[in-house]
């Protein structure tokens, strides 16, 4: 650590709820002016220790002390964290989509002249700290005719407009394509050139090693250790060994794939997109697999990877215009997802709290819901069968839950997706689609859902795996489709598979055939 | 577990929606015991009770269709004009065009089926907000019913008030009471006895599965056998004449025939599945425009139902039939324990919440309340009853009960499903990212 | 658990038992059977309850009775349950009080009906729970089981109306042919035919002779009803009538009013028209009416003294407390659909600015306002 008195000082932080302790004697010094990543597992209490900085738990609802500014602090709500200029970007942005970007900006805020809004001077203000953030737009442009990224750097400068000293930001890149990413990272160190001390949260250990200067790691509600980035250098294996709490030999379990005859096959798939009719998201589209085959899709957020998987899951996305299935030798005709799932589909969406789950269900019904034909006998659920059923998944998948009965929201990100992957099991599905598996799971649970994965194959069936992550896709399957801008652009074995080369054809268009 | 903790989950199933009706069973014999004190025991008459059923059976009827709506994520606001036009035209079809009562009734439903179709349709398959499609229903078909009856009052025969007014027939030795009631309330008894056993039967293939307590079992089916048995007795001893009124078998059989298909059948749980997440249940294969579509039909049926009750009840069709029992069924609904957003709610809480606001407005009336204050007094209590779960929702607890008995209890809080609901709350907004 | 087993069958069995044998004793059918059918001639208990079932507060005169009928019943010595029906679900309010005061045995039900055609479920289970039921105002229909009818007499009200109207456009134009539009109450309102048919025994000769002229030609009562007698409903139909028929240069001279609320309605919307006042009819003698009447506005009300109404009523439930049959003076006219229902009818009186002064001499409100 420089020479500086750190800004933030959290020392011994204990908070408590009935019945567990979130954090247990957490220690965490933030240097002036830098950067520092806070990395955990999900349920590690990163979430909490944010929560305990900006008085959302307010002052003596926790045991420990906070120095700031090289003073106690005693916050009593969110109000006097922001007043003494801590400020925290949630991953779930708070803009109000109808608004403008002024108005969000200073939303609660607004300069008044006379007791009225001065319009003026407030777009003035924010076009100023628009370009502090480096965000060019007409500040007043609607919030939702923005991309996710811009929207982060509105939240950002709205954050400016508090006159932030310590900026916080809990998984910034969650929902950001590439691009945004490096954008926002860019700007981070454009801060720290400006001495504003920044706290991240995240899960992405590329993107902390890129910027951090320091990095905090909890496991359990404990702080595990501090690394001094310049000083030691980040080691991936240490910060992975700290945040599980043990080796992780390989991030991918062992397989030997047992690879069949082709038995899936899309040829020239063609649809548009919902709304404008001129816009094409799958051109052309042709693809196959066999069984016992896990067949990735690479691509950039926005290239057409889901349109492409769901409208082959019974055009549930986009309007078809062309194309043909063929499965085991057979042209099928999908119209619904009735269709799909009667034919042997399986699509398990990237969003599982938005479009995979009812979270008002208990596990049991969430397994059945995609076939309750399979438990209902006479025109009458069997609810004993769909007990045993779910029992089953339970055991067979390891979910960590008491009983079935017990509502999925109970359940942490890496259950609840195994239980969607239950669902999806339960339909006996040939072939089954895999939008973002492991999005917002931790480390241990990823392993068990590769694990998952590759037994579904060696049972014969096709698995279609769709992934931001190089590094999943590559270590995970057996051959890998580029896809660019709505059309597949590269087919790559395993044995070939980098992610320099993946890259390169997930952002061109010149076709490149490997294998 | 504590025995108390136990007795409050098992009496009446687990899970929140039922924490809500058993407080709101609680509720329900609060107040029955309240009037019952105060109108010196002429709550519980049977006379009272008689009376209580026939006044209460459409709108019950109504809010079974209404569960089903609101569950769905709707509202139907045009319940009680399809009421009134259906009445109108089953009187008037009736009276001036000599059409045979049975044969009324049936076109009645009819007319249901097809204004829920035209309803259906718009909400279903072009898409149209179902608070729009049945504002619009309500203007379209009260005027309909001013227009066909020209504002005026239609009588119905003597044979079709039956199912607004009817009583089973007496018949064998005279025991003192209605014979049939009798043999009805038997029936139930029988009914909830094997009900109870069945379930047991059930829990105990279920591997794995802790089945409740047999104390509370046999709790429970002693106080439901009591239940049925009184309430049997009362409905019997009632003037020679009167028993267990015919609208109230209606309502009885359309309770049980629509709770089994909500509880188990596919169709019902592809309602919730719908209501809790519409884009989920489609990803999972369920026709979302045919459910839609139903359920909305479903309802306008029901409410075509009422309107002939009621017209039956009243002995002619008027201009003001129908007038506000739209709000009546969505409140019986909410206080039921329904969830605004849809998803959430079960039948026979959406009756006990009827119930609820029906024994209040007749003590109310028996105890000579005018109906300003008893208007005042619902609105009150309506928002009260809700007021109460959301807040026990915020806190994490639990019921009526459970807030009053808070301060005498100390339970351990830690079980073991404390783990992951606490990872839950440490980390509250799992992200959708890595 | 058999523990627990034998100890609930116990108690459980214990409290069916005991359930049961209450509701043994509740039974209804032990005594009163027989009496059940027999009218209630024989006289009641003096201080017996009396139940009043009136409409929802739309209109003074209703509002007035039941204050009225509260202290008239209490200085007879009876007790009394008068009940107004909600102001959105009458129909259905209206029954269910009903119902209620049969269940507390109330031995005379007064029911002032919001639709007289609807009540019969209720009032049949009233007569055979012993009570004797007397229609109040507006005659229920489609029963045999109303006992007396009590009202003003309606025809005679429709009568002076229809003369009033006349008399009020002689004054200001002695010769005819007088423009006039025809308003009527709400069709389910047993009475307001009624009002309509006595006015028009009045005009109808002299429609046809041509001396009286319906400038939008809507003659009918469908076409003239205003339902629920909703002073807005009389409004917007005259507005329309204003824009329709007396755009141009022709003028009206006489609207017939049933009441005194749409009277006011109407008058309200001919002045927001710019339009001189024509010759309004009324009933019902309301405040603002009369006020609007000494202000030269209104033409006419009726005054169909709601003090006499109510006292006469109490005196049929005196009698019928003694068990005496109580007077009435029409037993011809007032079928119901399934009977000749007795009726005991007062007369109504015609009131101008010229006789208002003596005509509420006896009403200390409405007498202040003709000073």
């Amino acid at each position: 650590m420089g020479g500086a008195p750190p800004l933030l000082e959290m020392r011994g932080i204990t908070k408590e709820f009935p019945g567990v302790k979130a954090l247990s004697n957490v220690n965490l010094v933030v240097g002036s002016g830098e950067i520092h990543a806070i990395c955990g597992e999900n349920g590690a209490g990163k979430s909490t220790l944010m929560k305990v900085l900006s008085g959302v738990y307010p002052y003596g609802s926790y045991s420990g002390s906070i120095l700031y500014q090289g003073a106690e602090t005693k916050f009593s709500d969110i109000r006097a964290s922001e007043n003494a200029g801590i400020v925290i970007i949630h991953q779930e942005l708070a803009l109000v989509p109808g608004m403008s970007i002024t108005e969000n900006i200073f939303l609660g805020n607004e300069p008044r002249r006379f007791g009225r809004i001065d319009w003026q001077a407030a777009n003035r203000q924010a076009l100023e700290l628009m370009a502090r953030v480096g965000l060019s737009e007409d500040p007043d442009t609607l919030i939702k005719d923005i991309g996710v990224g811009k929207q982060q750097l509105v939240e950002i400068a709205k954050a400016f407009a508090k006159d932030v000293k310590l900026l916080i930001l809990d998984e910034p890149t969650a929902a950001l394509n590439e691009n945004d990413s490096q954008h926002l990272l860019d700007l981070l160190r454009g801060f720290r050139s400006r001495g504003i001390t920044s706290i991240m949260i995240s899960h992405k250990l590329n993107e902390i090693e890129a910027v951090a200067d320091s990095i905090t790691i909890l496991r359990d509600g404990k702080s595990i250790e501090t690394i001094d980035v310049k000083g030691e250098g980040a080691d991936e294996d240490r910060i992975v060994r700290g945040m599980v709490g043990r080796d992780l030999n390989s991030r991918f379990p062992d397989h030997e794939p047992k690879i069949g005859e082709v038995f899936f096959e899309v040829r020239d798939w063609t649809v548009r997109h919902p709304i404008s009719a001129d816009r094409l998201v799958c051109k052309n589209s042709n693809f196959t697999v066999r069984r016992g085959e896990i067949v990735g899709f690479a691509g950039l957020m926005g290239a057409g990877r889901t349109e492409l998987a769901m409208s082959i899951f019974g055009r549930s996305y986009g309007v078809f215009l062309d194309g043909t299935i063929i499965k085991d030798g057979k042209e099928v005709k999908l119209k619904n997802v009735s269709d799909a799932i009667a034919n042997g589909l399986a699509y398990v969406s990237e969003d599982r709290k938005a479009v995979g789950l009812n979270l008002l269900d208990d596990i049991k019904t969430s397994v059945v819901a995609a076939k309750l034909s399979k438990i209902t006998k006479h025109g009458v659920l069997d609810e004993a069968a769909e007990y045993q059923q779910a029992e089953e998944y339970r055991k067979n998948l390891r979910i960590k839950t008491p009983t079935v009965d017990e509502g999925v929201t109970k359940l942490s990100g890496g259950n609840q997706q195994k239980v969607v992957l239950a669902k999806w099991m339960f339909t006996d599905p040939d072939l089954l689609i895999l939008d973002e598996p492991t999005r917002g799971i931790d480390v241990g649970a990823k392993y068990e859902i590769y694990g998952i994965i590759q037994r579904l194959a060696d049972e014969g069936k096709g698995v279609i795996v769709i992934s931001s992550e190089l590094p999943e896709l590559i270590g995970l399957c057996d051959r890998i489709y580029t896809v660019f801008e709505g059309s597949i652009t590269g087919e790559i074995a395993r044995r070939d598979a980098a992610p320099e080369l993946l890259m390169k054809q997930m952002t061109s268009m010149k076709k490149l055939a490997t294998s | 577990m504590s025995r108390f903790k136990e007795l409050q989950k098992n009496l009446f199933g687990g899970g929140t929606s039922n924490a809500r009706q058993f407080g709101m069973i609680f509720t329900l014999l609060a107040i029955i015991v309240f009037f019952q004190v105060k109108t010196d025991g002429l709550t519980l008459t049977s006379g009272n009770l008689i009376a209580l059923t026939q006044q209460y059976a459409y709108i019950s009827i109504l809010s079974i269709g209404m569960l089903m709506v609101i569950v769905a994520g709707h509202i139907d606001l045009s319940v009680g004009s399809v009421a009134a036009f259906t009445g109108i035209i089953v009187a008037k079809a009736i009276t001036e065009h000599d059409v045979p009562w049975p044969l009324g009734i049936l076109l009645g439903l009819v007319v249901g089926a097809a204004i829920g179709a035209w309803q259906g349709f718009w909400v279903a398959y072009v898409g149209v907000p179902a608070f729009i499609v049945t504002l619009a229903g309500m203007l379209l078909f009260r005027g309909g019913n001013q227009y066909i009856g020209d504002a005026s009052t239609v009588p119905v025969p003597e044979g079709f008030r039956e199912i607004g007014s009817g009583y089973l027939p007496e018949f064998g030795p005279n025991t003192g009471y209605n014979n049939w009631t009798l043999i009805l309330g038997l029936l139930a008894c029988l009914a909830v006895i094997w009900r109870e056993l069945r379930a047991r039967q059930v829990r105990q293939q279920m591997v794995g599965a802790e089945p409740s307590p047999l104390w509370i079992a046999i709790l429970r089916m002693a106080l439901m056998v009591a239940v049925i048995v009184f309430a049997t007795l009362r409905f019997a001893g009632g003037r020679v004449g009167t028993s267990f009124p015919i609208s109230g078998i209606i309502l009885a059989v359309l309770v049980i025939a629509y709770s089994f298909y909500t509880r188990n059948t596919s169709g019902g749980r592809h309602i919730y599945a719908v209501g809790g997440n519409s884009r989920a249940a489609e990803l999972s294969g369920v026709k979302l425009r045919r459910v839609n579509f139903y359920v909305m039909m479903n309802m306008s049926v029901l409410a075509a139902l009422a309107g002939m009750i009621f017209v039956a009840r009243s002995a002619a069709s008027g201009p003001q039939d129908g007038n506000g029992w739209e709000l009546d069924a969505i409140a019986a609904v909410f206080i039921g324990g329904a969830a605004v957003a849809g998803g959430l709610g079960t039948i026979s809480g959406a009756i006990v919440g009827g119930l609820v606001m029906a024994v209040l407005n007749n003590g109310l009336q028996l105890i000579g309340t005018g109906s300003d204050k008893v208007q005042i007094i619902k609105g009150l209590f309506l928002l009260g009853a809700v007021a109460l779960d959301v807040y026990n929702k915020k806190q994490g607890k639990f019921s009526i009960v459970g807030a009053l008995t808070k301060p005498f209890r100390r339970d351990e809080p830690a079980t073991p499903a404390a783990a992951p609901v606490v990872e839950h709350v440490a980390d509250d907004k799992t992200p959708a990212s890595n | 658990m058999s523990k627990f087993f034998t100890r609930s069958l116990a108690v459980s069995t214990a409290a069916l038992l005991a359930l049961g044998l209450a509701a043994c004793g509740g039974s209804d059918r032990d005594g009163d059977t027989g009496t059940d059918t027999g009218t209630a001639a024989k006289g009641f208990a003096k201080d017996a309850l009396i139940g009043v079932a009136l409409p929802s507060k739309t209109s003074e005169n209703w509002v007035l009775a039941g204050d009225l009928f509260t202290n008239g019943l209490k200085t007879a010595g009876f007790q009394s349950d008068v009940q107004y029906a909600g102001a959105s679900t009458t129909v259905a309010d209206q029954q269910a009080q009903i119902t209620a005061m049969v269940t507390k045995g109330a031995k005379v039900i007064i029911i002032g009906a919001t639709d007289a055609a609807q009540l019969s479920t209720q009032v049949t289970a009233a007569k055979a729970a012993g009570a004797t039921v007397i229609a109040y105002d507006r005659l229920i229909t489609n029963t045999k089981d109303v006992d007396y009818y009590i009202a003003f007499d309606n025809f005679k009200v429709g009568q002076l109306q229809g003369q009033a109207l006349l008399d009020g456009m002689k004054a200001k134009k002695p010769t005819g042919p007088w423009t006039v539009e025809l308003f009527s109450g709400s069709p389910d309102d047993n009475n307001a035919g009624v009002f309509f048919n006595g006015a028009m025994d009045v005009l109808k000769p002299l429609i046809d002779k041509g001396d009286v002229v319906v400038g939008s030609g809507q003659k009918d009562v469908k076409q003239t009803a205003i339902q629920g007698w909703k002073a807005e409903g009389a409004q917007s139909r005259m507005d329309s009538l204003l824009t329709s028929t007396y755009n141009g240069a022709k003028t009206l001279d006489g609207v017939l009013s049933p009441n005194d609320t749409l009277a006011r309605a109407i008058i309200t919307s001919v002045k927001a028209a710019g339009k001189p006042i024509p010759v309004v009819t009324g009933q019902d003698s309301e405040v603002e009416s009369v006020k609007s009447i000494m202000a030269g506005e209104q033409y006419s009300t009726i005054n169909k003294d709601t003090r006499t109404l109510v006292a006469e009523s109490i005196k049929m439930v005196q009698a019928l407390q003694t068990g005496a049959e109580p007077t009435v003076n029409d037993t011809k006219s007032y079928d119901n659909g399934s009977k000749v229902v007795p009726a005991y009818l007062l007369p109504p009186v015609i009131v101008t600015k010229a006789n208002a002064a003596e005509a509420y001499a006896n009403d200390p409100k409405l007498s202040a306002l003709t000073k």
